[in-house]
């Protein structure tokens, strides 16, 4: 009688992979906390290689979609087998592309490609990727502000005219003056970490997290005045994981394991 | 009120704008050439958006814009602007007011024809396959690599293959031929797409709200769009109907992916597997407006006014 061991063999060849810019210290610090905690075997693949791999083979049909990547380390990574992700992903790096006439070209098929393939993962992907941006979805300030206000957050007055003087390409408007005093808590899932706050602020932050759809979102928060309450400050899918020390490695950990990315609690 | 962004000459801003002629609708033009004399404000207070947009000194509250038509195209090849340096005042006007125009727009609680948002999902095209399919539609076998032999092997399986590319630039469709063959060595720099050639019809879906208009092609061409480069001859469009069934399931297609108004690419076979090849989130329907004489325009106008 045959009998069927592809489901045991998918188990045993499961591996879990943090995608990250070579130069990102917070994804470093999650690849050893992460495999301390169990979670083997953990492939950190940087950014920096993946334009250099020796074979891609992405398919995609009505019913599936599949991707086999043969780094040019000798590893190949496969998504049916990936169990979970830590995606760190900003951008494609193409500098070795630099002055070649296609260029811009090849960066938006890369950028496209790497949209579509860090969408077809079957386990917990934090952060997803979005069509606004590789890690999830990047928002600009005012949009931001604007979550942060429907979540429950207390937010800042914006302002932004025609006739402001700053170039959103080299500098990012920011919410309060250079300077200010801020702290900042990490959503993972459906915890809040790296701060003590109030139940109703924490309630707040994960509803900001899950308007965003950014299950893993660093929230910032200005302190204007000693005693005075804090107010939002700003918000990125790409928070230092470090802030929320060992908890968050824990609770990383248990999302990243989980069958369908939310731990028991 | 509605604003209608863009350059006004623009044949699908035109013939919107026609149309709330028509209707009697009130409308204000935010006529991208003329940057030089507007201004807006945006202010968001306790997840309110407001502020208010100043042309040719007439003033606009934000709140009152119920509905936008949005067809702007990008500001750095305005012809007023191709030509001046990157960081003249120029450029830098007509930068912060497009883009606070925009920032405003996505946060409207108005119809945006349509949020940039959402719009993002046709940057990458197998991202977009990934999320048409889950609406039942069929999507082309496809393979994306840098392996030339994968691709001899796709194209020995399929047959007939074409290849296009994966995000919005250059998206012309082409059929892999044996002269292709011979320069696939240059896929190894950067992965393509290809995809198994999908024989049928060629139907334009346009969605707006909970209306639709279906449109079928028939070209010799691979990419109708580009019919008489490609083989001398236009296309030839005319105005079908689709059953009850596949019409809710593009109404539920551009529902989903956030459109308000979509061009909704397909192929119906000689079997009726109906295959989806993508959703266009900024369509030019003025083509096959003008082909077929489908009111498209008069749609997007009643949507716009809340009907």
């Amino acid at each position: 009688m045959h009998c069927d061991l592809s489901p045991l063999l998918s188990i045993i060849k499961a591996m879990w992979l943090i995608l990250a810019s070579q130069n990102d210290a917070s994804a470093l610090w999650a690849f050893h906390g992460l495999r301390d905690r169990g979670l083997q075997p953990l492939e950190l693949i940087f950014a920096e290689m993946l334009p250099f791999s020796l074979r891609w083979e992405h398919r995609v049909d009505a019913r599936e979609s599949s991707i086999t990547i043969t780094l040019a380390d000798g590893r190949i990574i496969r998504n049916s087998e990936v169990r979970g992700v830590l995606n760190r992903l900003t951008h494609v790096p193409l500098q070795h592309l630099s002055g070649n006439p296609d260029y811009d070209y090849a960066s938006q098929e890369y950028s496209a490609f790497f949209m579509s393939w860090l969408s077809s993962f079957r386990g917990p992907v934090l952060n997803p990727a979005s069509s606004q941006g590789l890690a999830g979805a990047w928002r600009h300030i005012s949009e931001w502000v604007w979550l942060a206000a429907q979540a429950g957050l207390p937010t800042p007055k914006y302002r932004q005219t025609s006739a402001d003087d700053i170039d959103e390409m080299v500098e990012l408007r920011k919410l309060f003056p250079a300077g200010t005093p801020t702290v900042t808590t990490v959503v993972v899932q459906d915890r809040v970490l790296g701060q003590s706050l109030t139940p109703e602020i924490e309630r707040s932050c994960l509803k900001l997290a899950e308007l965003a759809q950014t299950p893993l979102l660093g929230i910032d928060f200005a302190m204007t005045a000693v005693g005075a309450p804090w107010q939002f400050a700003g918000a990125t899918p790409l928070p230092d994981l470090m802030l929320g020390g060992q908890p968050l490695l824990d609770h990383l950990a248990r999302s990243l394991s989980a069958a369908n990315g939310k731990p028991n609690s | 009120m509605i604003l209608l962004c863009g350059i006004p000459s623009e044949p699908p801003l035109e013939l919107v704008r026609e149309a709330l002629d028509r209707r009697g609708a009130r409308y204000a033009s935010f006529n991208q050439r003329r940057f030089a004399s507007m201004s807006i404000e945006l202010e968001i207070v306790n997840g309110q958006a407001d502020g208010v947009l100043r042309m040719n000194g007439d003033s606009f509250p934000l709140r009152e814009f119920s509905g936008v038509f949005n067809r702007m195209m990008d500001y750095r090849f305005l012809p007023e602007l191709k030509d001046l340096p990157e960081s003249s005042a120029e450029r830098k006007l007509c930068r912060n007011l497009v883009d606070t125009l925009t920032k405003w727009s996505e946060l409207s609680e108005g119809r945006v024809v349509n949020k940039v948002a959402p719009m993002t999902s046709n940057f990458s095209k197998p991202f977009q396959a990934q999320l048409i399919r889950k609406y039942g539609f069929e999507v082309p076998k496809t393979l994306i690599t840098n392996d030339p032999e994968l691709v001899r092997e796709f194209r020995a399986k399929h047959k007939q293959v074409i290849y296009k590319s994966i995000s919005g630039v250059r998206s012309i469709v082409q059929t892999l031929t044996d002269a292709d063959l011979s320069r696939l060595e240059n896929i190894r720099w950067c992965p393509t797409q290809f995809q198994a050639f999908v024989e049928g019809t060629n139907v334009r879906v346009h969605t707006i709200g909970k209306q639709l208009f279906a449109t079928a092609i028939s070209s010799e061409a691979t990419d109708y769009r580009y019919a008489a480069r490609q083989k001398g001859a236009p296309a030839d469009l005319r105005e079908v109907d689709l059953d009850d069934e596949l019409s809710e399931m593009c109404l539920k297609l551009s529902e989903g992916l956030g459109l308000a108004f979509a061009g909704i690419d397909l192929k119906i076979t000689p079997e009726h597997h109906v295959y989806c090849f993508e959703v266009n989130p900024s369509p030019a329907f003025s083509y096959y407006q003008s082909n077929t004489g489908q009111p498209i325009a008069d749609a997007v106008a009643a949507y716009l006014a809340g009907e």
